[in-house]
Protein backbone atom coordinates (compact mmCIF):
# COMPACT_ATOMS: atom_id res chain seq x y z
CA UNK A 1 0.00 0.00 0.00
CA UNK A 2 2.97 2.31 1.05
CA UNK A 3 4.67 1.54 -2.38
CA UNK A 4 1.33 2.86 -4.46
CA UNK A 5 1.00 6.05 -2.47
CA UNK A 6 5.12 6.52 -3.57
CA UNK A 7 3.51 7.10 -6.99
CA UNK A 8 2.24 10.95 -7.63
CA UNK A 9 -1.40 9.71 -9.45
CA UNK A 10 -2.51 7.62 -6.46
CA UNK A 11 -1.45 10.27 -4.05
CA UNK A 12 -3.79 12.48 -5.59
CA UNK A 13 -6.29 10.15 -5.89
CA UNK A 14 -5.91 9.08 -2.42
CA UNK A 15 -6.03 12.64 -1.08
CA UNK A 16 -9.47 13.31 -3.59
CA UNK A 17 -11.15 9.98 -1.91
CA UNK A 18 -10.22 11.17 1.91
CA UNK A 19 -11.22 14.76 1.40
CA UNK A 20 -14.35 13.82 -0.35
CA UNK A 21 -15.58 10.75 1.90
CA UNK A 22 -16.73 12.41 4.74
CA UNK A 23 -18.12 15.07 2.32
CA UNK A 24 -20.34 13.04 1.27
CA UNK A 25 -21.00 11.00 4.21
CA UNK A 26 -22.02 14.03 6.10
CA UNK A 27 -24.44 15.42 3.51
CA UNK A 28 -25.48 11.79 2.79
CA UNK A 29 -26.58 11.27 6.40
CA UNK A 30 -28.93 14.34 5.99
CA UNK A 31 -29.64 13.55 2.84
CA UNK A 32 -30.83 10.46 2.95
CA UNK A 33 -33.18 11.11 6.35
CA UNK A 34 -34.60 14.06 4.16
CA UNK A 35 -35.55 11.17 1.35
CA UNK A 36 -33.35 13.08 -1.16
CA UNK A 37 -31.96 10.62 -2.97
CA UNK A 38 -33.47 11.25 -6.17
CA UNK A 39 -32.58 14.90 -5.86
CA UNK A 40 -29.17 14.50 -5.84
CA UNK A 41 -29.22 11.85 -8.57
CA UNK A 42 -30.90 14.30 -10.34
CA UNK A 43 -27.96 16.97 -9.96
CA UNK A 44 -25.39 14.60 -11.12
CA UNK A 45 -27.00 13.79 -14.35
CA UNK A 46 -28.06 17.09 -15.14
CA UNK A 47 -25.05 18.57 -14.72
CA UNK A 48 -23.76 17.25 -17.58
CA UNK A 49 -25.13 20.44 -19.02
CA UNK A 50 -22.78 22.23 -17.50
CA UNK A 51 -19.99 19.93 -18.88
CA UNK A 52 -21.27 20.37 -22.44
CA UNK A 53 -21.87 24.45 -21.87
CA UNK A 54 -18.09 24.04 -20.67
CA UNK A 55 -16.97 22.27 -23.42
CA UNK A 56 -18.35 24.82 -25.78
CA UNK A 57 -17.31 27.74 -24.31
CA UNK A 58 -13.57 26.07 -23.39
CA UNK A 59 -13.56 26.53 -19.75
CA UNK A 60 -12.75 23.61 -17.55
CA UNK A 61 -16.06 21.06 -17.82
CA UNK A 62 -15.49 20.97 -13.57
CA UNK A 63 -16.17 24.43 -13.25
CA UNK A 64 -19.24 24.20 -15.90
CA UNK A 65 -20.36 21.63 -13.50
CA UNK A 66 -19.99 23.16 -10.54
CA UNK A 67 -22.05 26.72 -11.82
CA UNK A 68 -24.53 24.26 -13.67
CA UNK A 69 -25.24 22.09 -10.29
CA UNK A 70 -25.70 24.75 -7.98
CA UNK A 71 -27.96 26.80 -10.14
CA UNK A 72 -29.86 23.41 -10.79
CA UNK A 73 -30.45 22.63 -6.83
CA UNK A 74 -31.68 26.30 -6.12
CA UNK A 75 -34.18 26.33 -9.46
CA UNK A 76 -35.29 22.25 -7.89
CA UNK A 77 -35.84 23.54 -4.43
CA UNK A 78 -38.15 27.20 -5.47
CA UNK A 79 -39.82 24.84 -7.70
CA UNK A 80 -40.48 22.16 -4.96
CA UNK A 81 -41.54 25.12 -2.80
CA UNK A 82 -43.41 27.25 -5.15
CA UNK A 83 -45.28 25.06 -7.93
CA UNK A 84 -46.93 22.84 -5.55
CA UNK A 85 -45.52 20.21 -7.43
CA UNK A 86 -44.27 16.65 -6.15
CA UNK A 87 -40.87 16.78 -5.30
CA UNK A 88 -39.81 13.47 -7.63
CA UNK A 89 -41.72 15.34 -10.37
CA UNK A 90 -39.81 18.56 -10.03
CA UNK A 91 -36.33 16.19 -10.07
CA UNK A 92 -37.47 14.36 -12.59
CA UNK A 93 -38.36 17.74 -15.25
CA UNK A 94 -34.70 19.40 -14.32
CA UNK A 95 -33.01 16.01 -14.53
CA UNK A 96 -34.06 14.88 -17.60
CA UNK A 97 -33.96 18.40 -19.29
CA UNK A 98 -30.53 19.32 -17.97
CA UNK A 99 -29.49 15.66 -19.48
CA UNK A 100 -31.43 16.34 -23.15
CA UNK A 101 -29.69 19.87 -23.05
CA UNK A 102 -26.51 18.53 -22.39
CA UNK A 103 -26.70 15.53 -24.66
CA UNK A 104 -27.77 18.04 -27.85
CA UNK A 105 -25.17 20.52 -26.81
CA UNK A 106 -22.49 17.68 -26.72
CA UNK A 107 -23.91 16.22 -30.23
CA UNK A 108 -23.11 20.02 -31.76
CA UNK A 109 -19.46 19.27 -30.97
CA UNK A 110 -17.38 17.44 -33.66
CA UNK A 111 -15.13 14.73 -32.86
CA UNK A 112 -14.93 12.38 -29.44
CA UNK A 113 -15.53 13.85 -25.74
CA UNK A 114 -12.74 12.57 -23.07
CA UNK A 115 -13.73 15.15 -20.95
CA UNK A 116 -17.59 13.71 -21.05
CA UNK A 117 -17.05 10.18 -20.65
CA UNK A 118 -14.51 11.02 -17.49
CA UNK A 119 -17.51 12.89 -16.16
CA UNK A 120 -20.00 9.93 -17.09
CA UNK A 121 -17.88 7.43 -15.51
CA UNK A 122 -15.56 9.37 -12.80
CA UNK A 123 -11.52 8.97 -13.39
CA UNK A 124 -10.38 9.29 -9.63
CA UNK A 125 -6.94 8.27 -10.95
CA UNK A 126 -7.17 11.14 -13.15
CA UNK A 127 -7.11 13.82 -10.50
CA UNK A 128 -5.45 16.75 -10.87
CA UNK A 129 -3.79 18.86 -7.77
CA UNK A 130 -5.88 21.85 -9.52
CA UNK A 131 -8.55 19.40 -8.65
CA UNK A 132 -7.67 18.70 -5.13
CA UNK A 133 -7.40 22.02 -3.93
CA UNK A 134 -10.93 23.02 -5.40
CA UNK A 135 -12.47 19.75 -3.84
CA UNK A 136 -10.62 20.40 -0.87
CA UNK A 137 -11.43 24.20 -0.43
CA UNK A 138 -14.96 23.35 -1.30
CA UNK A 139 -15.19 20.40 1.25
CA UNK A 140 -13.69 22.21 4.28
CA UNK A 141 -15.93 25.15 3.74
CA UNK A 142 -19.21 23.27 3.49
CA UNK A 143 -18.12 20.79 6.53
CA UNK A 144 -17.33 23.95 8.70
CA UNK A 145 -20.42 25.11 7.83
CA UNK A 146 -22.62 22.02 8.30
CA UNK A 147 -20.60 21.33 11.64
CA UNK A 148 -22.22 25.24 12.74
CA UNK A 149 -25.53 24.60 11.65
CA UNK A 150 -25.01 20.75 13.14
CA UNK A 151 -28.72 21.04 15.44
CA UNK A 152 -30.29 23.19 13.07
CA UNK A 153 -30.06 21.26 9.92
CA UNK A 154 -30.88 17.39 12.58
CA UNK A 155 -33.98 19.66 13.38
CA UNK A 156 -35.06 20.67 10.17
CA UNK A 157 -34.34 16.97 8.69
CA UNK A 158 -36.90 15.42 11.58
CA UNK A 159 -39.37 17.94 11.15
CA UNK A 160 -39.53 21.64 9.14
CA UNK A 161 -42.50 22.78 11.21
CA UNK A 162 -41.26 21.87 14.42
CA UNK A 163 -37.60 23.52 13.53
CA UNK A 164 -39.71 27.00 12.50
CA UNK A 165 -41.64 26.80 15.76
CA UNK A 166 -37.90 26.02 17.62
CA UNK A 167 -37.17 29.06 16.22
CA UNK A 168 -34.92 28.31 13.18
CA UNK A 169 -34.59 30.05 9.82
CA UNK A 170 -35.95 27.01 7.81
CA UNK A 171 -35.96 28.53 4.66
CA UNK A 172 -32.77 29.89 4.34
CA UNK A 173 -30.35 26.61 5.64
CA UNK A 174 -33.02 24.64 3.74
CA UNK A 175 -31.64 26.18 0.17
CA UNK A 176 -28.12 26.19 2.13
CA UNK A 177 -28.07 22.56 2.18
CA UNK A 178 -29.64 22.25 -1.57
CA UNK A 179 -26.89 24.39 -2.63
CA UNK A 180 -24.80 22.21 -0.10
CA UNK A 181 -25.91 19.13 -1.72
CA UNK A 182 -25.85 20.21 -5.19
CA UNK A 183 -21.91 21.53 -4.58
CA UNK A 184 -21.16 17.81 -3.47
CA UNK A 185 -22.77 15.73 -5.68
CA UNK A 186 -21.05 17.55 -8.44
CA UNK A 187 -17.27 17.66 -6.48
CA UNK A 188 -18.41 13.73 -6.52
CA UNK A 189 -18.77 13.11 -9.72
CA UNK A 190 -15.58 14.50 -11.10
CA UNK A 191 -14.19 11.39 -8.84
CA UNK A 192 -17.43 8.40 -9.43
CA UNK A 193 -19.15 9.89 -12.52
CA UNK A 194 -22.70 11.43 -12.69
CA UNK A 195 -24.35 7.21 -12.65
CA UNK A 196 -22.43 6.15 -9.56
CA UNK A 197 -22.02 9.52 -7.44
CA UNK A 198 -25.14 9.59 -5.53
CA UNK A 199 -24.04 5.98 -4.05
CA UNK A 200 -21.87 7.22 -2.09
CA UNK A 201 -24.23 9.80 -0.52
CA UNK A 202 -26.46 6.91 -0.08
CA UNK A 203 -24.77 3.16 0.50
CA UNK A 204 -22.33 4.96 3.74
CA UNK A 205 -25.09 6.51 5.91
CA UNK A 206 -27.59 3.43 5.04
CA UNK A 207 -25.12 0.91 6.30
CA UNK A 208 -24.46 3.43 9.34
CA UNK A 209 -28.36 3.51 10.32
CA UNK A 210 -28.19 -0.07 10.66
CA UNK A 211 -25.94 -0.03 13.40
CA UNK A 212 -26.18 3.58 14.73
CA UNK A 213 -28.16 4.01 17.94
CA UNK A 214 -27.41 7.97 18.60
CA UNK A 215 -27.11 10.70 15.73
CA UNK A 216 -23.22 10.85 16.20
CA UNK A 217 -22.50 7.59 15.78
CA UNK A 218 -24.69 7.28 12.83
CA UNK A 219 -22.28 10.24 11.25
CA UNK A 220 -19.32 9.02 12.28
CA UNK A 221 -20.10 5.26 11.33
CA UNK A 222 -21.26 6.70 7.61
CA UNK A 223 -17.58 8.80 7.76
CA UNK A 224 -15.96 5.21 8.45
CA UNK A 225 -17.51 3.06 6.05
CA UNK A 226 -17.25 5.91 3.33
CA UNK A 227 -13.64 5.96 4.04
CA UNK A 228 -13.66 1.94 3.72
CA UNK A 229 -15.35 2.14 0.43
CA UNK A 230 -12.69 4.56 -0.45
CA UNK A 231 -9.49 3.08 0.54
CA UNK A 232 -10.46 -0.38 -0.50
CA UNK A 233 -12.43 0.12 -4.16
CA UNK A 234 -9.41 2.51 -4.93
CA UNK A 235 -7.10 -0.06 -4.00
CA UNK A 236 -8.69 -3.24 -5.81
CA UNK A 237 -9.38 -1.50 -8.67
CA UNK A 238 -5.85 -0.37 -9.01
CA UNK A 239 -4.54 -4.12 -8.64
CA UNK A 240 -7.14 -5.83 -10.27
CA UNK A 241 -7.54 -3.20 -13.09
CA UNK A 242 -10.74 -2.17 -12.71
CA UNK A 243 -12.89 1.00 -13.23
CA UNK A 244 -12.17 3.22 -10.28
CA UNK A 245 -15.67 4.63 -9.78
CA UNK A 246 -17.09 1.06 -9.68
CA UNK A 247 -14.68 0.01 -7.21
CA UNK A 248 -15.57 1.89 -4.64
CA UNK A 249 -19.30 1.73 -5.18
CA UNK A 250 -18.86 -1.88 -4.55
CA UNK A 251 -16.99 -1.87 -2.00
CA UNK A 252 -19.76 0.11 -0.38
CA UNK A 253 -22.03 -2.54 -1.35
CA UNK A 254 -20.19 -4.95 0.17
CA UNK A 255 -19.97 -3.47 3.13
CA UNK A 256 -23.37 -2.67 3.74
CA UNK A 257 -24.66 -6.40 2.73
CA UNK A 258 -22.05 -7.66 5.23
CA UNK A 259 -23.46 -5.48 8.32
CA UNK A 260 -26.79 -6.22 6.97
CA UNK A 261 -26.35 -10.07 6.95
CA UNK A 262 -24.41 -9.67 10.47
CA UNK A 263 -26.98 -7.36 11.67
CA UNK A 264 -30.06 -10.35 11.04
CA UNK A 265 -27.57 -13.09 12.23
CA UNK A 266 -27.31 -11.40 15.54
CA UNK A 267 -30.99 -10.21 16.21
CA UNK A 268 -31.80 -14.02 14.88
CA UNK A 269 -29.43 -15.48 17.96
CA UNK A 270 -31.18 -12.67 20.11
CA UNK A 271 -34.55 -14.09 19.14
CA UNK A 272 -33.49 -17.21 20.18
CA UNK B 1 -55.76 37.93 34.57
CA UNK B 2 -54.41 39.69 31.31
CA UNK B 3 -55.05 38.47 27.67
CA UNK B 4 -52.32 36.24 26.11
CA UNK B 5 -54.06 35.63 23.13
CA UNK B 6 -56.24 37.93 21.10
CA UNK B 7 -57.73 37.35 17.80
CA UNK B 8 -59.87 39.55 15.77
CA UNK B 9 -62.22 39.04 12.76
CA UNK B 10 -59.97 36.37 11.35
CA UNK B 11 -60.36 35.12 7.74
CA UNK B 12 -57.66 32.20 5.85
CA UNK B 13 -58.07 30.61 2.79
CA UNK B 14 -54.91 28.29 1.50
CA UNK B 15 -56.05 30.07 -1.89
CA UNK B 16 -55.73 33.22 -3.02
CA UNK B 17 -59.65 34.20 -3.86
CA UNK B 18 -60.50 30.19 -3.01
CA UNK B 19 -63.08 29.17 -0.42
CA UNK B 20 -62.46 30.64 3.36
CA UNK B 21 -61.42 27.50 5.58
CA UNK B 22 -61.84 29.84 8.54
CA UNK B 23 -64.53 32.80 8.68
CA UNK B 24 -64.43 35.48 10.76
CA UNK B 25 -63.09 34.22 13.93
CA UNK B 26 -62.82 36.59 17.17
CA UNK B 27 -61.92 35.58 20.32
CA UNK B 28 -59.58 36.05 23.80
CA UNK B 29 -57.84 33.80 25.43
CA UNK B 30 -56.88 34.77 29.00
CA UNK B 31 -53.63 34.06 30.80
CA UNK B 32 -53.37 30.68 32.25
CA UNK B 33 -56.63 29.56 30.82
CA UNK B 34 -56.96 25.58 30.01
CA UNK B 35 -58.62 26.24 26.48
CA UNK B 36 -59.88 23.25 24.16
CA UNK B 37 -60.49 24.75 20.51
CA UNK B 38 -63.36 22.10 19.28
CA UNK B 39 -65.31 21.43 15.97
CA UNK B 40 -65.46 18.19 13.54
CA UNK B 41 -63.05 17.36 11.11
CA UNK B 42 -62.22 19.39 8.62
CA UNK B 43 -63.63 22.53 10.20
CA UNK B 44 -60.68 24.39 10.58
CA UNK B 45 -59.36 24.15 13.88
CA UNK B 46 -55.42 22.61 12.82
CA UNK B 47 -55.22 25.48 10.08
CA UNK B 48 -56.66 28.04 13.18
CA UNK B 49 -53.48 26.85 15.58
CA UNK B 50 -51.15 27.10 12.44
CA UNK B 51 -51.86 30.50 12.33
CA UNK B 52 -51.82 31.02 16.19
CA UNK B 53 -47.92 30.20 16.11
CA UNK B 54 -47.34 31.44 13.02
CA UNK B 55 -46.69 28.97 10.16
CA UNK B 56 -49.73 30.69 8.32
CA UNK B 57 -50.73 34.02 8.01
CA UNK B 58 -54.55 34.94 7.67
CA UNK B 59 -55.88 36.16 4.78
CA UNK B 60 -57.78 38.93 6.71
CA UNK B 61 -57.95 40.03 10.41
CA UNK B 62 -55.21 40.04 12.65
CA UNK B 63 -53.30 37.61 15.56
CA UNK B 64 -51.64 39.01 18.72
CA UNK B 65 -50.04 36.72 20.57
CA UNK B 66 -48.82 38.33 23.87
CA UNK B 67 -49.03 41.76 21.91
CA UNK B 68 -46.98 40.62 19.16
CA UNK B 69 -47.62 39.31 16.41
CA UNK B 70 -47.33 34.96 16.07
CA UNK B 71 -43.79 34.49 13.92
CA UNK B 72 -42.08 37.23 16.71
CA UNK B 73 -42.52 35.35 19.61
CA UNK B 74 -41.79 31.84 19.18
CA UNK B 75 -39.41 31.96 22.17
CA UNK B 76 -42.18 31.97 24.60
CA UNK B 77 -44.81 29.20 23.60
CA UNK B 78 -44.55 25.60 23.03
CA UNK B 79 -45.72 23.64 20.31
CA UNK B 80 -46.87 19.85 20.77
CA UNK B 81 -47.37 18.75 16.68
CA UNK B 82 -50.12 15.45 16.08
CA UNK B 83 -47.73 13.96 14.20
CA UNK B 84 -44.06 14.42 13.83
CA UNK B 85 -43.82 12.80 10.18
CA UNK B 86 -40.34 11.88 10.32
CA UNK B 87 -38.94 9.03 9.09
CA UNK B 88 -38.94 6.12 11.99
CA UNK B 89 -35.66 5.16 11.41
CA UNK B 90 -34.21 8.22 12.07
CA UNK B 91 -30.88 7.78 14.35
CA UNK B 92 -31.39 9.94 17.25
CA UNK B 93 -31.85 9.61 21.18
CA UNK B 94 -34.28 11.40 23.25
CA UNK B 95 -31.91 12.75 24.96
CA UNK B 96 -29.86 13.80 21.93
CA UNK B 97 -33.47 15.50 20.00
CA UNK B 98 -34.10 17.56 23.50
CA UNK B 99 -30.43 18.70 23.81
CA UNK B 100 -30.65 20.01 20.06
CA UNK B 101 -33.93 21.81 20.79
CA UNK B 102 -32.21 23.69 23.17
CA UNK B 103 -28.33 23.42 23.01
CA UNK B 104 -28.18 25.61 26.30
CA UNK B 105 -30.03 23.88 28.42
CA UNK B 106 -28.43 21.02 30.62
CA UNK B 107 -28.73 17.24 30.92
CA UNK B 108 -29.63 17.55 34.68
CA UNK B 109 -32.08 19.49 33.68
CA UNK B 110 -33.57 18.27 31.13
CA UNK B 111 -33.18 15.00 32.75
CA UNK B 112 -35.32 16.60 35.65
CA UNK B 113 -38.21 17.29 32.92
CA UNK B 114 -38.18 13.63 31.62
CA UNK B 115 -38.55 12.79 35.58
CA UNK B 116 -41.21 15.16 36.12
CA UNK B 117 -42.99 13.26 32.97
CA UNK B 118 -42.54 9.75 34.27
CA UNK B 119 -40.06 9.38 30.61
CA UNK B 120 -36.24 9.30 32.55
CA UNK B 121 -36.00 5.72 31.45
CA UNK B 122 -36.69 6.36 27.82
CA UNK B 123 -33.76 9.20 27.45
CA UNK B 124 -31.22 6.48 25.59
CA UNK B 125 -34.16 5.37 23.68
CA UNK B 126 -34.28 5.83 19.42
CA UNK B 127 -36.81 8.53 19.03
CA UNK B 128 -38.84 6.10 16.11
CA UNK B 129 -38.93 3.00 18.86
CA UNK B 130 -41.02 5.38 21.02
CA UNK B 131 -44.85 4.55 21.10
CA UNK B 132 -47.44 7.83 20.11
CA UNK B 133 -47.69 8.08 23.85
CA UNK B 134 -44.21 7.87 24.67
CA UNK B 135 -43.38 10.28 21.57
CA UNK B 136 -45.99 13.26 23.33
CA UNK B 137 -44.66 13.18 26.21
CA UNK B 138 -40.90 13.39 24.56
CA UNK B 139 -42.34 16.56 23.03
CA UNK B 140 -44.32 17.80 25.61
CA UNK B 141 -40.69 17.89 27.33
CA UNK B 142 -39.53 19.52 24.21
CA UNK B 143 -42.07 22.46 24.37
CA UNK B 144 -41.51 23.12 28.41
CA UNK B 145 -37.94 22.65 28.14
CA UNK B 146 -38.22 26.49 26.44
CA UNK B 147 -40.00 28.03 29.48
CA UNK B 148 -43.26 28.36 27.45
CA UNK B 149 -45.47 31.04 28.72
CA UNK B 150 -48.29 29.19 26.02
CA UNK B 151 -48.03 25.74 25.46
CA UNK B 152 -50.13 24.41 21.92
CA UNK B 153 -50.95 20.83 21.34
CA UNK B 154 -52.91 19.63 18.49
CA UNK B 155 -55.07 16.92 18.68
CA UNK B 156 -52.90 15.25 22.03
CA UNK B 157 -55.60 12.24 22.21
CA UNK B 158 -55.71 10.98 18.63
CA UNK B 159 -53.87 7.46 18.88
CA UNK B 160 -53.78 7.48 22.68
CA UNK B 161 -56.11 4.50 24.69
CA UNK B 162 -58.51 5.55 26.93
CA UNK B 163 -56.76 5.14 30.12
CA UNK B 164 -53.36 7.40 28.06
CA UNK B 165 -55.80 9.93 27.51
CA UNK B 166 -57.03 10.29 31.57
CA UNK B 167 -53.30 9.90 32.05
CA UNK B 168 -52.87 12.85 29.55
CA UNK B 169 -55.21 14.79 30.99
CA UNK B 170 -54.31 14.69 34.11
CA UNK B 171 -50.67 15.78 33.31
CA UNK B 172 -51.86 18.53 31.68
CA UNK B 173 -53.26 19.98 34.95
CA UNK B 174 -50.19 19.23 36.54
CA UNK B 175 -48.27 20.92 34.08
CA UNK B 176 -50.32 23.91 33.87
CA UNK B 177 -49.75 23.79 38.02
CA UNK B 178 -46.32 23.61 38.16
CA UNK B 179 -45.20 25.61 35.07
CA UNK B 180 -47.35 28.25 35.19
CA UNK B 181 -48.57 28.11 31.33
CA UNK B 182 -51.89 29.04 29.47
CA UNK B 183 -52.78 25.52 27.56
CA UNK B 184 -54.73 25.88 24.29
CA UNK B 185 -55.60 22.20 22.46
CA UNK B 186 -56.86 21.30 19.29
CA UNK B 187 -59.40 18.22 19.82
CA UNK B 188 -62.00 16.98 17.90
CA UNK B 189 -63.22 15.39 21.37
CA UNK B 190 -65.77 17.14 23.33
CA UNK B 191 -66.74 14.61 25.93
CA UNK B 192 -63.58 15.85 27.97
CA UNK B 193 -64.34 19.44 27.45
CA UNK B 194 -66.02 20.10 30.65
CA UNK B 195 -63.92 18.38 32.70
CA UNK B 196 -60.67 20.05 32.02
CA UNK B 197 -61.12 23.30 30.18
CA UNK B 198 -61.93 26.65 31.77
CA UNK B 199 -62.31 27.86 28.05
CA UNK B 200 -63.96 25.91 24.97
CA UNK B 201 -63.58 27.87 21.73
CA UNK B 202 -66.15 26.24 19.10
CA UNK B 203 -65.54 26.20 15.14
CA UNK B 204 -66.61 25.10 12.00
CA UNK B 205 -65.40 27.03 9.63
CA UNK B 206 -66.90 29.88 11.28
CA UNK B 207 -66.92 31.02 14.72
CA UNK B 208 -69.97 29.13 16.77
CA UNK B 209 -68.74 29.67 20.36
CA UNK B 210 -66.74 30.92 23.41
CA UNK B 211 -66.28 31.04 26.71
CA UNK B 212 -67.14 28.18 29.70
CA UNK B 213 -68.07 24.66 29.02
CA UNK B 214 -70.86 25.35 31.19
CA UNK B 215 -72.08 28.21 29.55
CA UNK B 216 -71.33 27.24 25.92
CA UNK B 217 -72.24 23.63 25.94
CA UNK B 218 -75.15 23.39 24.89
CA UNK B 219 -77.26 20.72 22.69
CA UNK B 220 -77.48 23.18 20.19
CA UNK B 221 -73.93 23.78 19.47
CA UNK B 222 -73.01 20.24 19.67
CA UNK B 223 -75.55 19.56 17.00
CA UNK B 224 -74.46 22.22 14.98
CA UNK B 225 -71.04 20.96 15.42
CA UNK B 226 -71.78 17.57 15.11
CA UNK B 227 -74.84 16.56 13.69
CA UNK B 228 -78.12 15.57 15.27
CA UNK B 229 -77.04 11.98 16.70
CA UNK B 230 -74.17 13.29 18.73
CA UNK B 231 -74.49 13.17 22.54
CA UNK B 232 -72.25 14.32 25.29
CA UNK B 233 -70.95 11.53 28.27
CA UNK B 234 -69.15 13.53 31.29
CA UNK B 235 -65.96 12.33 32.24
CA UNK B 236 -64.37 12.79 35.81
CA UNK B 237 -61.02 12.97 35.99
Amino acid sequence: MIELLQMEFMQRAFIAGMVLAPLLAVLGSFMTLRKLSFFADGIAHASLLGVAIAIIIGILPFIGALIIGILLGITMYFLEKYSKLASDTVVGIVFTTGMALGIILVSLQPGYQPELISFLFGNILAVTWADIWTITALSFGILLIVYIFFRQFILISLSKEMAWTSGIHTKYLDLLFYIFLSLAVVLGVKLLGIILVSALLIIPPVTSKLIARSFYSYVLFAIIFAFISFIVGLFTSYYLDLPSGASIVVSATIIFVFILLARSFIFSKKKL
Amino acid sequence: MSTVIKVENLSFSYKNGGNFVLNNISFQIEQNAMVMIIGPNGSGKTTLLKILIGLLNPNKGSVSILEEKPDKIRDKVGYVPQKLGFDKTFPITVLEFLKFSHPTISSQSIIKILKNLNIKKLQKSLLGELSGGQLQRVLITKALLGEPMILFLDEPVSGIDIGGEQNFYQLMREIQKDYNVTIIMVSHEINMVSSIATQVICINKTMLCSGTPEKVITPKIIKELYGENVSLYKHHC
